[in-house]
C-alpha cells in the first residue's frame, strides 16, 4: 500500500506544556488508523495537525509527497469528524450535509443525488429536512459522517465521534465504521482513548503516550506483544510483574521459574532484570500443587463472559488477576500454569528517555 | 497586514468614544471659561463644584437613589426568580413577558405612565417617586441576570445538600445563594448602572425640589453650561475608572462581568 | 425549592408600576380636558407638525441604527479574535463610558462641536473658518451613535463570543474561504445579538428628546420633543400621553417585526 500520510519530527507545545516532540507517523492509503491513548498523550493534538486546525512548533506533514504544512485546512483533501460533531445549528440536515458541495460550486441536481446517497449511506434516509435539534446523539453522528463523507476525501480524520454514545449505539456504530471504510475504499485517521474501540476497528494501531509513540502494530500485535510496560498496562488487562532471566528461555518471577519463548536470540540474556506480563485469560487454573505455582482465590467478580478472580500468590507476594469461564469459590486453593507462548519479556527502562516513555512500576 | 487594520481600526472607535470625555477632562482644568482657548491650569471648577450646594445635592441624591433602588430592586428580583421557579411554566412564561415590559418601552412612555399614574393617585412627586420608578425598571434587569443562573444543576446541588441531611434554609444559604451569586451581583451592578444614568424617567417623576446628576445639567444647558460640570464629569469618570477595575479584578479571569 | 408566594412582591410590583401607569396613560390618551371620550389625541399624530417631526426621528434613528450596526459587527469579531487577557481590557474600555453619566456624554459632544467649542478652535488654529456643525441632523446622529454604540456592541459580542469554536473550524474543514465562513456560519449564528442590539439602540434613539435639545439647539424637532414640550410648555397631557399611545404602539409593531428574524426568543438581550 502506498503511503500517503506522513508526519516528520512534530514538535508541539502549548505555553510550557510539550505536546509533541519529534513525532514521527506514517498512515497508508486505505488503511484503518487509530491513535489510541490516554487524555493528555497528544492524539487529538495529531490529529488536528493533520487536519490543519494547528501549526507544528516543528516538523512538517506531507500528503501524497507533498509538503502541506501551510496548506489551511479548506485547502486539504482531508475532512474531519468532530467529537461534539459541530453540526451548524441553524442549518437543516440536508443544508448541513451540503455545505462542503455548495462550497466546491457543484450543481443542485449533483447534491440532491449525493445528499440522497449519503443519508442511505449513514442509514437515516428521509432525514433531509430535519432540523438539528430535533436530532439523537446517534443520529447526529452519523449526520456529522454524511456531511465529511460527502465531499469524498481521501482521508477522514474522526476525533472520538462515538465518545458521547451508550454502550449498545457505540458497539453498533463501531461495525457502521468499519462498513462504511470498507464501501468509500478511503482511509480513516481516528482517535480514542479506548482501548476495545481500537482494537475492534483498525487496521493499524498507534499508542500514545506524553507526546510519544509508545508502540505502533496491528492490534494483534500491540495486544500480545506489548512492547514497554505503558503499552502492556493500557490495552487490557494484564500482570505485570519485575523478573530476571535465569537462563535463555527461562525466567523467574517471584521465586518462581517460567519457561518461555523469549531469550538470547531477541536480546534478553541470563541474570537480566526483565518486566513480565502475562494476560489474565492465559493463567489456567490446575488443581493445587499441580501447576506451576499456587495460590488462594481472594475475590471473585461475575463480568458476564467469565469470571474475574483475584489471586495471593503463595511463593511470592504478588496479587495475580484470572479470567476464566468456570466458577471458582472465593478462598479456595488453586494452582496455576501459564503456558511459555503466552509469556511476553520486555526490557526494563534503562534510561530517562525509556523511562519518561514508560509507566513507572 | 489583517492585524493592522484591526488595530487602527479598534484605535479610531477608542478615539471616537474616548476623545469627548478627554476634551473636558482638559477644559475641567482650564482657567478660562471658554471651551475654545486653554489659558491656565486651574482648580476654580472643581472648588465651584464642591461649593455649589445645588451639584452636590444632585450628586448626593443621584447615588442615594441608586443604591437604595438597586439593593431593593435585587432583593425583589432575586426573590422573584426564586419564586417563579416553583410556578407552572405557562405561568412563568405570562410573568417574564410582563418582566419585560418596562425594558422594550421607550423611557419617555415608561416616565411619562408612572407620572400620570402618580397625579391620578394624588402621589406628591418627588425622592419617593423617583425611588419607586427606578426599582421598576431595574427589577427586569435583576431578573434577567439572576435567571440564568437558576437552573437544573443548581436543583441537582440542592438535592444533594438535603440529601446529607441539611436543613431546607441551611441548604438554600449554603449552596443555592453561592450559586446564584455572580448573577445577583452583575444584577446590581447593571440596575445601579442604570439608575445613575437614568435621566428621563427621572426628569419626569421629580417633581419641582429634587435634582440628580442628569436633570442638574439638563437645566443647565439652556442657561450655558459652567465647566463646574467639566470638574463633575472628570470626577465620575475617575470614579468609574477605579470602580471598573475593582469589578474587573474580582471577577473571573474570563471577564464574567461584563456579560452584561 | 423555593416558595411560589416569594415572587408575589415582584407581582404586586408589576401590577403597580408597570400595569397601572399603563392604565394611566391610556386613561389620558383618550381623554379632554373636560373628561370627555376622544380619539383626537391619537389621530392627532397625523397632524402635519407631528408627522413631519415623527419621519424625521424615525429617519435618524434608523441612520444612527446602521452606522451604530456597521461600527460594532467588526468589532465585535476583532474582539473575538483577540486573546484572553486582551479581551477583558477591551471590553472594559467600551463599558467605561457607559458608566458615565449619558447627558455628560451628550454634553461632551456639545463642548466639541459649539461654534466657540474645541473643533472649532482646531479649525482655528489651522487657520480654517468656524464651522455650524451643531443644530445638524448630523450632529444628532453623532450624539446618538454615541451614546448608544456600546448598547451595540455588547450584545452582539456576548452572542459571538459564544459561537463554539469547533463550527468555524468544521466549515473551514469542508472547504470554505473566510467569506464564506462569515457569511453562512457566523453572521447567523449573530442574529440573536444583532436584534438585541438594534432594540437597545432604535427605541432609545427614536424617542429621545434629550439629544435633539443639547445638540439640535431646540431647532430641530423630534417627536419625543413634541411630546416632552406637551407635557411641560403646553400643559396639554391629553395630548402628549395619546403621542406617547401611538409611539407605544409603534415601537411594539416594530419589535414584533424585527422579531421574526430572531429565532431564539429574544433571550440574548443579557
Amino acid at each position: 500500500m502506498a503511503e500517503l500520510i506522513r508526519l516528520e519530527n512534530i514538535s508541539k507545545s502549548y505555553g510550557d506544556n510539550k505536546v509533541l516532540d519529534e513525532l514521527e507517523l506514517t498512515v497508508e492509503e486505505n488503511e484503518f488508523v487509530t491513535l489510541l491513548g490516554p487524555s493528555g498523550c497528544g492524539k487529538t493534538t495529531t490529529l488536528r495537525i493533520i487536519g490543519g486546525f494547528e501549526m507544528p512548533d516543528e516538523g512538517r506533514v506531507y500528503f501524497d509527497g507533498k509538503d502541506i504544512t501551510d496548506l489551511p485546512p479548506n485547502m486539504r483533501p482531508l475532512n474531519t469528524v468532530f467529537q461534539n460533531y459541530a453540526l451548524f445549528p441553524h442549518m437543516s440536515v440536508s443544508e448541513n450535509i451540503a455545505f462542503g458541495l455548495k462550497v466546491s460550486g457543484k450543481s443542485d441536481q449533483y447534491i440532491k443525488d449525493k445528499i440522497k446517497y449519503a443519508l442511505k449511506l449513514v442509514n437515516l434516509k428521509g432525514f433531509e429536512d430535519r432540523r438539528i435539534n430535533q436530532l439523537s446523539g446517534g443520529q447526529q453522528q452519523r449526520i456529522a459522517m454524511a456531511r465529511a463523507i460527502v465531499n469524498e476525501p481521501r482521508v477522514l480524520l474522526l476525533d472520538e465521534p462515538l465518545g458521547a454514545l451508550d454502550l449498545k449505539l457505540r458497539q453498533e456504530m463501531q461495525y457502521e465504521l468499519v462498513r462504511l471504510k470498507k464501501e468509500l475504499g478511503i482511509t480513516f485517521i481516528f482517535v480514542t482513548h479506548d482501548q476495545e474501540e481500537a482494537l475492534t476497528m483498525s487496521d493499524k494501531v498507534v499508542v500514545m503516550n506524553n507526546g510519544y509513540i509508545q508502540q505502533e502494530g496491528t492490534p494483534e500485535q500491540i495486544y500480545n506483544e506489548p512492547e514497554n510496560a505503558f503499552v502492556a498496562d493500557f490495552i487490557g488487562d494484564s500482570n505485570i510483574i519485575p523478573g530476571k532471566m535465569i537462563a535463555d528461555k527461562l525466567v523467574e518471577v517471584k521465586g518462581v521459574q517460567f519457561p518461555c519463548i523469549d531469550g538470547t536470540d531477541n536480546g534478553f540474556k541470563p541474570g537480566q532484570r526483565v518486566d513480565v506480563v502475562i494476560r489474565p485469560e492465559d493463567v489456567e487454573i490446575r488443581p493445587y500443587g499441580e501447576g506451576l505455582f499456587n495460590g488462594t482465590i481472594t475475590s471473585k467478580l461475575f463480568i458476564g463472559v467469565h469470571y474475574e478472580m483475584l489471586v495471593k500468590m503463595e511463593e511470592g507476594k504478588f496479587e495475580w488477576l484470572l479470567q476464566n469461564y468456570d466458577e471458582h469459590e472465593v478462598g479456595s486453593k488453586i494452582g496455576m500454569y501459564v503456558r511459555p507462548e503466552n509469556i511476553q519479556i520486555m526490557h526494563k527502562p534503562q534510561n530517562d528517555y525509556e523511562k519518561r516513555m514508560s509507566l513507572e512500576l | 497586514m489583517k492585524k493592522t487594520i484591526s488595530v487602527i481600526y479598534i484605535a479610531i472607535i477608542m478615539l471616537f468614544l474616548y476623545l469627548p470625555i478627554m476634551a473636558l477632562v482638559v477644559l475641567s482644568f482650564n482657567d478660562a471659561k471658554s471651551m475654545a482657548v486653554f489659558t491656565g491650569f486651574s482648580l476654580r471648577w472643581y472648588q465651584e463644584l464642591f461649593q455649589s450646594r445645588m451639584l452636590m445635592y444632585a450628586v448626593v441624591n443621584t447615588f442615594s437613589i441608586a443604591i437604595i433602588s438597586s439593593l431593593i430592586a435585587t432583593i425583589i428580583g432575586t426573590l422573584a426568580v426564586l419564586g417563579l421557579s416553583s410556578m407552572k411554566k405557562k405561568n412563568q412564561d405570562l410573568i417574564l413577558a410582563a418582566n419585560n415590559i418596562p425594558m422594550l418601552n421607550a423611557d419617555i412612555v415608561t416616565g411619562i405612565s408612572l407620572m400620570l399614574c402618580f397625579i391620578i393617585l394624588h402621589i406628591p412627586l418627588g425622592y419617593c417617586t423617583i425611588l419607586f420608578a427606578h426599582i421598576t425598571f431595574s427589577i427586569p434587569y435583576v431578573v434577567l441576570s439572576v435567571r440564568p443562573r437558576l437552573n437544573r444543576t443548581t436543583d441537582r446541588l440542592f438535592e444533594a445538600a438535603l440529601d446529607l441531611g441539611a436543613s431546607r434554609g441551611y441548604a438554600f444559604r449554603k449552596v443555592v445563594l453561592p450559586e446564584l451569586k455572580p448573577g445577583i451581583v452583575s444584577g446590581f451592578l447593571l440596575a445601579f448602572t442604570m439608575s445613575v444614568d437614568d435621566f428621563i424617567i427621572t426628569y419626569f417623576n421629580r417633581g419641582a425640589g429634587i435634582n440628580t446628576i442628569s436633570t442638574v445639567i439638563y437645566s443647565q444647558v439652556k442657561v450655558g453650561i459652567r465647566p463646574s460640570l467639566f470638574a463633575l464629569s472628570t470626577i465620575i469618570f475617575v470614579i468609574a475608572f477605579v470602580a471598573l477595575v475593582v469589578v474587573n479584578r474580582n471577577s473571573d479571569r474570563k471577564g464574567v462581568a461584563f456579560n452584561l | 425549592m423555593a416558595n411560589k408566594k416569594w415572587a408575589s412582591p415582584f407581582i404586586i410590583w408589576i401590577i403597580a408600576g408597570t400595569v397601572i401607569p399603563i392604565l394611566s396613560i391610556i386613561y389620558y390618551g383618550f381623554t379632554t380636558r373636560d373628561g370627555g371620550f376622544t380619539f383626537r389625541n391619537i389621530t392627532a399624530i397625523f397632524e402635519h407638525d407631528h408627522i413631519q417631526a415623527l419621519g424625521l426621528s424615525l429617519g435618524l434613528a434608523i441612520a444612527s441604527t446602521l452606522v451604530c450596526l456597521i461600527l460594532a459587527i467588526p468589532m465585535a469579531m476583532i474582539l473575538k479574535g483577540s486573546k484572553f487577557g486582551k479581551e477583558g481590557f477591551m471590553i472594559f474600555v467600551f463599558i467605561l463610558p457607559m458608566w458615565m453619566n449619558f447627558l455628560l456624554r451628550t454634553m461632551a459632544w456639545q463642548v466639541l462641536l459649539e461654534r466657540a467649542g474645541v473643533i472649532n478652535s482646531i479649525l482655528g488654529i489651522f487657520g480654517l473658518p468656524p464651522q455650524e456643525l451643531m443644530n445638524t441632523p448630523g450632529a444628532i446622529i453623532l450624539g446618538m451613535v454615541y451614546d448608544f454604540l456600546p448598547f451595540m456592541i455588547l450584545p452582539i459580542y456576548n452572542t459571538v463570543s459564544k459561537i463554539d469554536d469547533h463550527l468555524i473550524e468544521a466549515a473551514y474543514d469542508l472547504g470554505a474561504n473566510k467569506f464564506t465562513v462569515y457569511m453562512r456560519v457566523i453572521l447567523p449564528l449573530t442574529v440573536p445579538g444583532i436584534v438585541s442590539g438594534i432594540t437597545m439602540v432604535f427605541i432609545p434613539a427614536l424617542t429621545t428628546f434629550v439629544i435633539s435639545n443639547m445638540l439640535g439647539g431646540g431647532k430641530v424637532n423630534l417627536i419625543g420633543n413634541i411630546i416632552e414640550q406637551e407635557f411641560t410648555v403646553n400643559s396639554n397631557w391629553y395630548l402628549g400621553s395619546g403621542l406617547s399611545l401611538v409611539m407605544m404602539i409603534f415601537i411594539i409593531a416594530s419589535m414584533l417585526l424585527l422579531n421574526k428574524f430572531d429565532k431564539t426568543g429574544g433571550q440574548s438581550l443579557i
